[in-house]
């Protein structure tokens, strides 16, 4: 592994020093499940490595505050997953956070980290999109709130700042009841990174939220506000047609290995019905 | 004490050491002073080398070393198996991907991957040949050049050996029907968790190695052969290997390493990563055309089998994997005419080694499958038609082979009752059987020595590889059994050449009927001392004494072994000491050039369903029985089976090398080439074993633990072909190629 220098600093101030210091030659270290790995295979050769785990304004956490639900950028996947606010109000979050890759991933990979590295495949990714998470974000002039469909690039890249550290995600408690559900494919049932990965959440005003990735440069969100995909009653053609151009946007790369174009296509719709039931039967149940 | 002895099972000998992290596997050795090797490789399968500028690796600070072919003896040494065709390193072109054409030496890890990096090497890509059409094509180029193949009639094709077995006339033998189909078998890897470790230091006139090697006797002799020395100056050090699966049979990297040490006189050190593990160890792939002649009653006329083997770059071990692979491709039944030919084909791919199930796997996934479509096409059932030709004991199969040596039909019919065979199955579900059968070992020599110490505790000394299969448990207990010493008395020895008798190798299920022999036999040579022993204490003629499972007989009494010896070895102590052999010799006129020493024999029946949206599996229900002879430990038995059995759903399910037109593997490492994890098992799995004390090991048993992955594939895919009626003749069924197969279904 190439050598770099390692910063563990003990307030958020001093962390955006350092990054606005370093500039790209800077990175930042939260559970280190993406970036452990780019270091090894030499993807990453950063000069300074800054290690988030010991500001103390950065613990891990939920909590509940003003109408949010904000998660810490360090609180782990197995601590999100966990959570009694997060399961009350946003289940399909915790059914994400659940499945990202296995106990010891889970037990170190941050819900920070894994919107950061930006992977079209992230997992937390399509719900936050479905429940309308903001990306709170410090910096040398102060917090920005970034929405996060405004957040996500590409691949790698995100809206942050090179000097800015994210450190929480909040969720706005819903003021209309929401049933949604996660749900991802992968190449067999134990870990693994997803060819797709879906959530979709309908309120009791019929809007349906649809989000999906990893079939494309970044996940994405897309809204019905017809009525239609929320009503089962609605004609089954006309579903299916709300549902098509909602999943218009998926562009999968012919280059994976995971999975061809075609499968991953064939997949997203059959996944973005399964999350539809289950999202209605949620719905009703909250009844 | 009864817990100790065979038949029951007692905690494997060394289990705590290995769940507890205690355990010191070769990477844990750390060799003072040891210089950190990294190789050079180019990025392509095939390039010319024009030149290597080692300059700029040498200004790295810590580095001390870069060895080139040219440092070598010239011309430089080769190795192998079978064939002396592998260099040392990469000689004027690289052959396949991964293949060293420098290996720098550093102080430390740092230093070697750095300077790795900076080595320059000018080069010419060529175009690399990586199927087997690639490869048959007229005028293809060829992967090894003809001078290293001399008085072969091969060497102008990229065919290593064409291989010719059967009996009867194939061309003349009528049937009914005709079923006709080709197979595909994709390219695996073992997957070990240990990685490969190859450490060597000059070692007096000699050198010492240090690897995760399966065959140390074997790996000395080409260790002595390459560096010009004798067996008595290279000192091989196997630690227990972290799982093999075949994949650490043959040597790799340790003649580069003993070279590296003996240059820069100093102990070096390579350990590979995973990355590095795919591309030096690998399955065969490949494609089987088979033609299965029936009569109407479901009676096998004839089996006509085609297989060609993809085996990489150099021969390793898989020409004889090609062989010995597909000679039994007729499979456990009564043919009366049976024709095979099978050819190992070079391509620049890594080159493919003996992988658990040793070329059988590939062929019995075509000929089951085969078989299934003619029990339908017939409209008979998939496990009577089994019945009906598989042999029964002492049934000619081969003719010039041994005779079926088992209850073979008994297996079959207690897999299919464990998953409920003759009921109905639930809607949706479908159902599925498949016959495992494997040559056992052709030839074969172990040999053992125990020492019964003066205290009646025991040391036994036995060459094979404890990789996580158990065998030092068997030795263990065997001697519990035998000499009466309570097995926390018995202490087990192997893994140093110049202290453990030789013994040829850790192969084909072979070393509890081999080396179970030889350790036997020493216990038999130490019963025999022990009644001298006796003879002499009590005064009673040998004749009329017995000793037996740990006893020594009187005419008047029965005592303890350990009580004879303690009063007889008396106050200054020593020990008896017994040696044990067990050989089995070559057969020069046979086509394998030996006989099966057993048959290895396994039926597995599952039950599954697919989801139609996604293509995704569900095993219900999966049932392995294997035909072991006895159980010397059946804890131990039954983990190899099902372990078998999951190793075999990743060929069937999911494993698969993905190369890019360059020849490189694109799946590299552990995110994109899955192998079955907990969460993929079978909901249900059970197994169960056959023991009728008639194999040739010890107490009647055979070897096992190969069957259980040999059937899997044949078994899942009749079941998805009984629940979808799709019929997949490629691997692995992954839900994507599941989902193509019925979207082509649909299309219908
Ligand atoms: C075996 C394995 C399986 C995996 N399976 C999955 C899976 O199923 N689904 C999935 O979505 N992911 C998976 N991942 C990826 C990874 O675990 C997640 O993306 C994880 O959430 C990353 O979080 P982390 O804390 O480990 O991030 P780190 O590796 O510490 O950081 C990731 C990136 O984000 C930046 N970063 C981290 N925190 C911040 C912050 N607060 N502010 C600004 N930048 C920051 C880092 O600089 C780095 O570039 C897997 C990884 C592995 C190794």
């Amino acid at each position: 592994m190439h050598t770099f220098a390692y910063a563990r600093p003990a307030t958020l101030a001093e962390a955006v020093a350092l990054l606005a210091e370093h500039g790209a030659a800077a990175r930042v270290l939260a559970g280190g499940t993406d970036l452990i790995i780019r270091l090894r295979d030499g993807t990453l050769v950063p000069d300074v490595v800054i290690d988030l785990k010991r500001i103390a304004s950065l613990r891990p956490g939920v909590r509940e505050e003003a109408g949010l639900v904000v998660i810490g950028a360090t609180t782990v996947m197995t601590d999100v997953a966990a959570d009694p606010l997060v399961r009350r109000h946003f289940p399909a979050l915790a059914d994400a956070a659940a499945v990202v890759g296995s106990v010891q991933i889970r037990n170190r990979a941050t819900l920070g980290g894994n919107i950061c590295n930006a992977s079209p495949a992230a997992d937390t990714a399509p719900p936050l999109l479905v429940y309308d998470a903001t990306v709170v974000a410090e910096g040398p002039g102060g917090t920005r709130r970034i929405a996060v469909d405004d957040f996500f690039v590409r691949s790698g890249v995100t809206t942050l700042a090179g000097d800015e550290i994210v450190t929480a995600i909040e969720l706005p408690l819903p003021a209309l009841r929401m049933g949604a559900a996660h749900e991802r494919r992968t190449r067999r049932r134990g870990h693994d990174l997803a060819s797709v990965t879906l959530c979709c959440g309908v309120r009791e005003d019929g809007v349906t939220r649809l989000s999906y990735g990893s079939v494309g440069p970044r996940p994405v969100l897309r809204v019905d506000e017809t009525g239609i995909l929320a009503d089962p009653a609605a004609p089954a053609e006309a579903r299916t047609n709300i549902l098509e151009q909602l999943l218009a946007d998926a562009s999968p790369s012919p280059r994976s290995m995971r999975a061809s174009p075609a499968y991953r296509l064939a997949m997203l719709r059959v996944l973005g019905r399964r999350a539809l039931a289950t999202a209605l039967e949620r719905l009703e149940a909250r009844a | 004490m009864s817990t100790d002895r065979v038949g029951a099972s007692p905690n494997r000998v060394g289990g705590v050491g290995r769940v507890t992290g205690a355990q010191r596997y070769a990477a844990d050795i750390k060799l003072a002073d040891a210089l950190q090797v990294k190789l050079v490789c180019l990025p392509v399968a095939r390039g010319r080398i024009v030149s290597i500028d080692s300059s700029a690796a040498l200004a790295v600070p810590g580095v001390r070393f870069v060895m080139t072919a040219a440092d070598l003896p010239q011309p430089v040494p080769r190795f192998g198996p079978q064939f002396t065709d592998r260099p040392v390193m990469a000689v004027g072109e690289t052959k396949y991907h991964g293949e060293p054409v420098a290996a720098v030496a550093a102080e430390t890890k740092d230093a070697a991957e750095e300077g790795a990096r900076l080595v320059r090497v000018d080069y010419e890509a060529l175009r690399p040949i990586v199927t087997l059409a690639d490869a048959l094509a007229p005028g293809a180029d060829l992967v090894q050049d003809a001078s290293i193949r001399p008085r072969d009639p091969l060497a102008g094709t990229n065919v290593l050996r064409e291989h010719r077995f059967g009996w009867g006339d194939v061309d003349a033998t009528p049937a009914d029907l005709v079923v006709e189909n080709s197979y595909t078998f994709p390219i695996v890897t073992h997957f070990a968790i240990e990685p490969h470790v190859f450490m060597a230091a000059p070692d007096g006139d000699g050198i010492a190695v240090w690897s995760s090697i399966q065959h140390p006797y074997w790996l000395q002799r080409i260790l002595a052969g390459v560096l010009d020395l004798p067996l008595s100056r290279v000192r091989v050090f196997a630690p227990d290997p972290g799982g093999g699966f075949g994949g650490k049979q043959h040597a790799k990297y340790e003649p580069l390493v003993a070279f590296l040490a003996l240059l820069t006189g100093r102990p070096c050190r390579l350990v590979l990563s995973l990355e590095q593990t795919f591309q030096a160890v690998r399955r065969t792939c490949t494609e089987v055309h088979v033609r299965t002649g029936l009569m109407s009653d479901g009676t096998l006329a004839f089996v006509d089998v085609k297989a060609d083997y993809n085996i990489g770059a150099y021969a390793d071990i898989a020409d004889r994997v090609v062989g010995k692979g597909s000679y039994p491709a007729a499979g456990p039944y009564r043919v009366p005419a049976v024709r095979i030919v099978s050819r190992s084909v070079l391509s620049h791919t890594t080159p493919a080694t003996a992988m658990r199930g040793f070329g059988n796997p590939q062929v019995n996934w075509a000929v089951e499958s085969n078989l299934d479509e003619g029990a339908r096409a017939l409209g008979i059932d998939r496990r009577d038609i089994r019945l009906r030709n598989v042999a029964r004991t002492g049934d000619t199969l081969n003719p010039v082979d041994t005779r079926c040596d088992g209850e073979w039909d008994q297996a079959v019919r207690r897999a299919a009752e464990m998953i409920g065979w003759d009921t109905p199955a639930p809607p949706g579900h479908g159902r599925g059987i498949a016959l495992g059968f494997k040559s056992g070992p052709t030839t074969g020599l172990s040999q053992s020595t125990v020492r019964l110490l003066s205290d009646g505790s025991a040391l036994v000394y036995a060459g094979t590889s404890d990789m996580g299969q158990g065998a030092r448990t068997v030795w263990a207990q065997i001697v519990a059994t035998e000499l009466g010493v309570p097995l926390e008395r018995i202490t087990t020895v192997s893994g140093d050449t110049a202290v453990v008798p030789y013994d040829q190798q850790t192969s084909a299920s072979r070393s509890t009927v081999l080396m179970g022999n030889a350790v036997l036999r020493a216990c038999q040579d130490v019963q025999a001392k022990v009644r001298a022993m006796a003879a002499r204490l009590h005064g009673v003629p040998e004749e009329q004494i017995t000793v037996e499972r740990g006893i020594v007989r009187l005419p008047d009494r029965e005592v303890a072994i350990v009580d004879v010896v303690k009063p007889g070895l008396g106050r200054m102590a020593g020990e008896i000491v017994g040696n044990g052999m067990a050989r089995k010799d070559a057969e020069p006129d046979h086509p394998l050039q030996g006989s099966a020493a057993f048959f290895e024999f396994n039926c597995t029946a599952v039950e599954a369903t697919v989801d139609e949206e996604t293509g995704d599996i569900t095993l219900h229900k999966y049932a392995t029985v294997s035909d072991v002879g006895k159980a010397i430990n059946p804890l131990q038995v039954r983990m190899q089976d099902e372990g078998a059995a999951i190793q075999g759903l990743g060929h069937t399910l999911m494993e698969h090398y993905i190369y890019d037109d360059e020849g490189r593997i694109r799946n590299l490492g552990a995110i994109d080439y899955r192998i079955p994890t907990s969460m993929d098992l079978p909901l249900e799995l059970h197994s169960d074993v056959i023991e009728n004390a008639d194999g040739p090991g010890p107490y009647g048993a055979k070897g096992m633990s190969e069957g259980a992955l040999i059937s899997a594939a044949a078994a899942v895919a009749g079941a998805v072909r009984d629940a979808t009626g799709i019929v997949i003749r490629d691997l692995p069924l992954s839900p994507e190629r599941v989902w193509r197969a019925l979207q082509e279904r649909s299309a219908r």
